[in-house]
Formats: C-alpha cells, sequence, structure tokens
C-alpha cells in the first residue's frame, strides 16, 4: 500500500486529529465528534472516515488500542483511536496555518473581529 | 434490510479496505442508522453514505492502483506475466463501460433485426410475385395490367396487392410474341448499338401490336424517318433517348397511353401468363380480411355527414360485402366523403361497385384500359340505398392512383362529387408491357376504350380537384363545404 498523501493535510484528517484531542473514542464516536466540532457541515462516511484513519496510522498519527465495548452503544467491541504525539504536533502545525490565513483575510478586511 | 444494501455497496471497496475495515464500516452504519431515526434523518444517512462512496471508492483504487501496476512492472523484464485480479471488484470505470457496451450492442441488435424484418417479404409467395411483376418501379405503370389498376408501393398492402396484380394478370404480352432482346446497359448510357436495338423493337411491336395499325404504321414510319436523319445519333442518355421516343410516338398518334420507358435498374422479365392457383388466392383473401379489404375508415361525422377512408379498390369477389356493410353503415348519411388521398388504385369491378352507390340508374365509367362492354355500366340502382342523390366529395392527393383516379375522374365528368384536394397522380396505365431489353420497355394499348368526354382522361396529367387545396387540409375543406350546403337545404 503505497504511503497516502497527509500533505496538505485533507481537512477530514484534520478534524479526526482534533477530535481525538481530548480523548480516546471508536470510529462511530469520532464521526459523532468531528460533526459536532463542525457544526454539523462534516459528517464522516464510512469510507472517509477509515480511509483517513488508515493514512493517519500509517503515518503514525495516530495509534490504535485494543479493541473494547462501548458502555453507551452495547456489546460489540470496537476499535479506539488515540491521538499520537506527532500527531498533536501536526494538528498544531495546521491550525497555525489556519490561524495565518484569518490572519490574511483580516488584514485584507475580508474578517473581522479580534479572536484567534 | 438497508443493512444488507449497504453490505452490498461495500464491495464496490478495494477487497483490501474491505477486509481491513468492512466490518467497521458496517458498525458504523449500523449505529447511525440506529440513531438516526426518522424520514429525514434516514434520508440524510443515505445521501451520505452514497456520497462518501462516490469519493472514498475512486481514491481507494486510486491509491491501491500503483501498488497493481509496480507489481506487474517489476515483472515485464523478464517472461509476460498476469496478474490475478479475481479478488479486486471491477472498477466503477469498468462497470460503466461495460455498461455503455451492453446497452449500444442491445440498440444495434435491436436495430437491426427490426430493419431486417421490414425488407424480408413475408413469406415465399409475396416474394416470388413481386419478382414476377415489377414493385415501385417506374415499368411499373405500364407494366400493370389493365384488369387491375394497382400501383405498387403501399409496404403494408404490398402483399395483397401484388396478389390482386397477379389475379388477373393476363395483359402482359406472352414472351414469344414480344420482340425481347438480352443487353445491359451501363450506368444509363447508350450507345449506337443499343439505340438501333431499341428502335428495333419499338417498331417491330408497334406493328404488331398497336390496336390502331394505320397509325401504328405512321408512327413506324415517322421514328424511321428520323433515325435515317441522324437525330438520335448524339443521344446517350437512356431516359432522354426514352423520352424523345415516347413524346415523337405521341405526336404522330396524339395517344398519351403509348410510351416507351427506361429504367436504369434492370426491368424484371416479362410476366409469364399463370392462372391463380386457389392457394392464391385463398391467402389473397385472408390478405385482404386482414386489412378490412382497405377500407380504413367507415364513420358518421358531426353533423350526419359519411366519410369513408378507402385505400385500394379490392377485388369484388373477395371484398364485396366488406363493400356494401361499408355502405350500409353510412346510408342514412346526409353527405357522404370518400377520402382516395392514400387510394393507389385496385381493381375496376371494384371502383364500379363503389360508385353504384352514388347513381339510381347506371352510369358508364370510362376505364382507358378496357374495350366498351356491358361491364363498363354501373350497377345502380343498388337496392335500399339512400345515397343516389347525396352529395359527395372525393379528397384527393398527389398520391392517388390508377384506379383511383378512374373513380375521381368519372365522377367529376359525371359532375356527380366535388373533388377536393391536390391534383391525381396521373397513372392511367392503360398500355400492354412489352419488356425490349435489361433496361427499356414499352406500353403499348391494344383496346379502344371509348371517353364521352371531352375533357382527356388523366394518363400522366392526372384529374385536377374542383376544390385545390394540400392534401392534408382536404378532410376539414370537405367538412366545411358539406355543412354549408347541408345548411341551405
Amino acid at each position: 500500500m503505497p504511503k497516502r498523501k497527509l500533505d496538505p493535510l485533507p481537512s477530514a484528517a484534520f478534524q479526526i486529529l482534533l477530535s481525538l484531542a481530548e480523548e480516546d473514542l471508536h470510529g462511530y464516536a469520532i464521526m459523532r465528534q468531528v460533526a459536532e466540532q463542525t457544526g454539523g457541515r462534516m459528517r464522516l462516511g464510512p469510507g472517509t472516515l477509515y480511509s483517513s484513519i488508515q493514512s493517519l496510522l500509517e503515518e503514525k498519527y495516530i495509534e490504535e488500542l485494543e479493541p473494547r465495548d462501548d458502555a453507551e452503544l452495547g456489546q460489540e467491541r470496537r476499535r479506539y483511536y488515540r491521538l499520537t504525539a506527532a500527531g498533536r504536533k501536526l494538528a498544531r502545525s495546521e491550525a497555525d496555518r489556519l490561524a495565518g490565513f484569518l490572519r490574511v483575510a483580516r488584514s485584507r478586511k475580508i474578517l473581522r473581529g479580534d479572536y484567534v | 434490510m438497508s443493512e444488507k444494501i449497504y453490505a452490498l455497496l461495500l464491495r464496490l471497496f478495494p477487497s483490501r479496505f474491505r477486509k481491513e475495515y468492512g466490518e467497521e464500516s458496517l458498525q458504523l452504519f449500523r449505529d447511525r442508522a440506529r440513531d438516526e431515526r426518522g424520514f429525514t434523518p434516514c434520508l440524510r444517512l443515505w445521501f451520505d453514505l452514497l456520497a462518501d462512496l462516490a469519493i472514498s471508492v475512486p481514491r481507494e483504487y486510486f491509491y491501491a492502483e500503483p501498488d497493481l501496476v509496480a507489481a506487474s512492472g517489476q515483472r515485464l523484464g523478464a517472461t509476460p506475466s498476469f496478474y490475478f485480479m479475481g479478488d479486486e471488484s471491477p472498477r466503477p470505470g469498468a462497470l460503466l463501460l461495460g455498461a455503455v457496451l451492453s446497452l449500444t450492442a442491445l440498440v444495434t441488435f435491436s436495430t437491426l433485426l427490426s430493419q431486417g424484418a421490414v425488407r424480408k417479404p413475408r413469406n415465399a409467395s409475396a416474394r416470388q410475385l413481386r419478382q414476377a411483376a415489377p414493385p415501385a418501379h417506374p415499368a411499373r405503370q405500364v407494366a400493370s395490367d389493365r384488369n387491375s389498376l394497382a400501383t405498387g408501393g403501399e409496404e403494408t398492402l404490398a402483399s395483397a396487392f401484388d396478389q390482386a396484380d397477379s389475379g388477373s394478370t393476363m395483359q402482359a404480352a406472352p414472351n414469344e410474341s414480344s420482340t425481347a432482346v438480352a443487353a445491359p446497359v451501363g450506368h444509363g448510357n447508350v450507345d449506337a448499338a443499343e439505340r438501333q436495338r431499341v428502335l428495333n423493337a419499338a417498331v417491330a411491336n408497334l406493328k404488331q401490336h398497336y390496336v390502331y395499325p394505320d397509325t401504328g404504321q405512321k408512327i413506324v414510319e415517322a421514328l424511321l424517318a428520323k433515325e435515317k436523319r441522324g437525330e438520335y445519333d448524339a443521344i446517350t442518355d437512356g431516359d432522354a433517348f426514352a423520352h424523345q421516343l415516347t413524346s415523337q410516338m405521341r405526336d404522330v398518334s396524339h395517344d398519351r397511353h403509348l410510351e416507351l420507358v427506361y429504367s436504369q435498374d434492370t426491368l424484371p422479365p416479362q410476366p409469364i401468363e399463370t392462372e391463380q392457383t386457389a392457394e392464391e388466392l385463398a391467402r389473397h383473401r385472408e390478405a385482404m380480411k386482414r386489412i378490412n379489404c382497405a377500407f380504413e375508415k367507415v364513420e358518421i361525422v358531426p353533423p350526419n355527414i359519411g366519410y369513408l377512408k378507402l385505400n385500394f379498390f379490392s377485388d369484388r369477389s373477395v371484398c364485396e360485402q366488406t363493400a356494401s356493410a361499408a355502405m350500409v353503415s353510412l346510408n342514412h348519411a346526409d353527405a357522404l366523403i370518400v377520402d382516395l388521398r392514400d387510394n393507389r388504385g385496385g381493381m375496376p369491378n371494384m371502383v364500379r361497385l363503389m360508385a353504384s352507390y352514388f347513381f339510381d340508374h347506371p352510369e358508364y365509367l370510362y376505364n382507358p384500359r378496357e374495350n366498351t362492354t356491358e361491364q363498363s355500366w354501373t350497377h345502380s340502382p343498388v337496392p335500399g340505398n339512400n345515397l343516389a342523390d347525396k352529395p359527395v366529395y372525393v379528397l384527393t392527393s398527389s398520391r392517388t392512383f390508377s384506379g383511383a383516379e378512374q373513380f375521381c375522374y368519372n365522377l367529376k365528368m359525371l359532375k356527380r362529387a366535388t373533388l377536393v384536394g391536390e391534383t391525381t397522380g396521373g397513372a392511367a396505365h392503360s398500355g400492354v408491357w412489352y419488356r425490349i431489353d435489361d433496361h427499356f420497355g414499352m406500353g403499348i394499348p391494344e383496346t379502344k376504350p371509348i371517353n364521352p368526354y371531352a375533357t382527356p382522361d388523366w394518363a400522366g396529367t392526372g384529374v385536377e380537384p374542383d376544390v385545390r387545396v394540400n392534401a392534408s387540409d382536404a378532410l376539414e375543406t370537405a367538412v366545411k363545404l358539406a355543412q354549408a350546403k347541408l345548411q341551405k337545404k
């Protein structure tokens, strides 16, 4: 399997990294978390979700944990994923890059406001 | 159920992806399906899934592809190798191409099949008959016999018509009496030898067959004189040669039924006189029954106008009952419209039968192909018939031919009908057909019909309508005329 291109980082992969920033999650939980943090705009389908996860795993930006049950979702073993240090670093640099765009946008009077 | 559908859709992914994440994908689907219930969420779920498939499947193959290429490339240097892909699902592109190819093949085959079916004669006897009698051919106009005023051409009726033609084919001259020479002419060019051959044959046929021997002799002398003066030497075009001979024969005889015809296509052999077998007759009856004897429409239009669309004058012995049933059903109409716009001709005995309903006493019907006999009169009055004094409108078009023109011409001359539409086709076909060679033939009248009218018949010119409108407007016009006439009453 050739290396998946994560440069530039696709937004789906970036959102997955963000979703894993606070806690370890399984696939469906990642999908819900991404939907929540994007205000429902990004609902990852299985194909996108798992191909992104695979790419991130290959580059060791996330790691896979021992399968276990999700108490909420019943007796089904699920694969959980955790953000690695490299993944956190990648997410931060991507966030910085986007923040750079925001500064440019603000300086060009395209975006108002003073946060970020 | 929906999970099964999604499981099937998952097969679109490369096997590697399915192995790794197939179960997880299904799990995700189950989770979402469980949490997102109701119509709208369910719809959104499927929209998401399909959109996801559309994006992810090509991408997964994009990543899978270089792997395969690399694998096969490694061995290329050595021996030819085959990479087994049985485990891989076909790519969406391949599926699409397959679908397009299948569709193309299906459309092509069905088109070819239907075209082939149209060209194929319906049965062997129809084919034989068609070979015996030239279909839709310039020469056909003279070739058809005097008893059946039919011009081939209507595919739907062709089989039945051919039968009708052959039923009484007796006008075709026996082979031995005509001066036939076998000599093909290429590409419409005639040379001196061919001209000489055609001229000699024409002269011989005129002497032998023309109904007026004195005139025939005069024509022959005129043609030979012109030949001596070298008038034909420069003509190399078969059509032009035929036209010139025709007009010169007519100059002398003033007989527009006399003609010489050139055909670029090889003319069929001279029809051989045969009696129609019982089997052929039965088949003809069956064919006529199927098309209701070519009575396409018989109905009353408001206020009380009888409308009759007849596309062929079929043989009376076969179709008399159908004809009289049609006329009986219109018996109480206040006016009658006879639509002959698609009528290609037929048998004089049916022309006579139909015309009989419009008179209360026998009327003479002129037919350029027949000697005047007692058969030339209508069978009027028809018992129980109420139509003898009702206004009659006949619809005509440029496709109205032959026997239908006889009907039009006589009713017009007798001032019994108003013709509405276009000038008719102008096919009198009164001559007997003599084949000269593969490309030339001539029609020579052998009868002395009496035309009681000062106006010449329709040969070559057609019958002029009384009210000239486009054929497509003829029905509407005739209905208006009939309505106006009925209101005045």
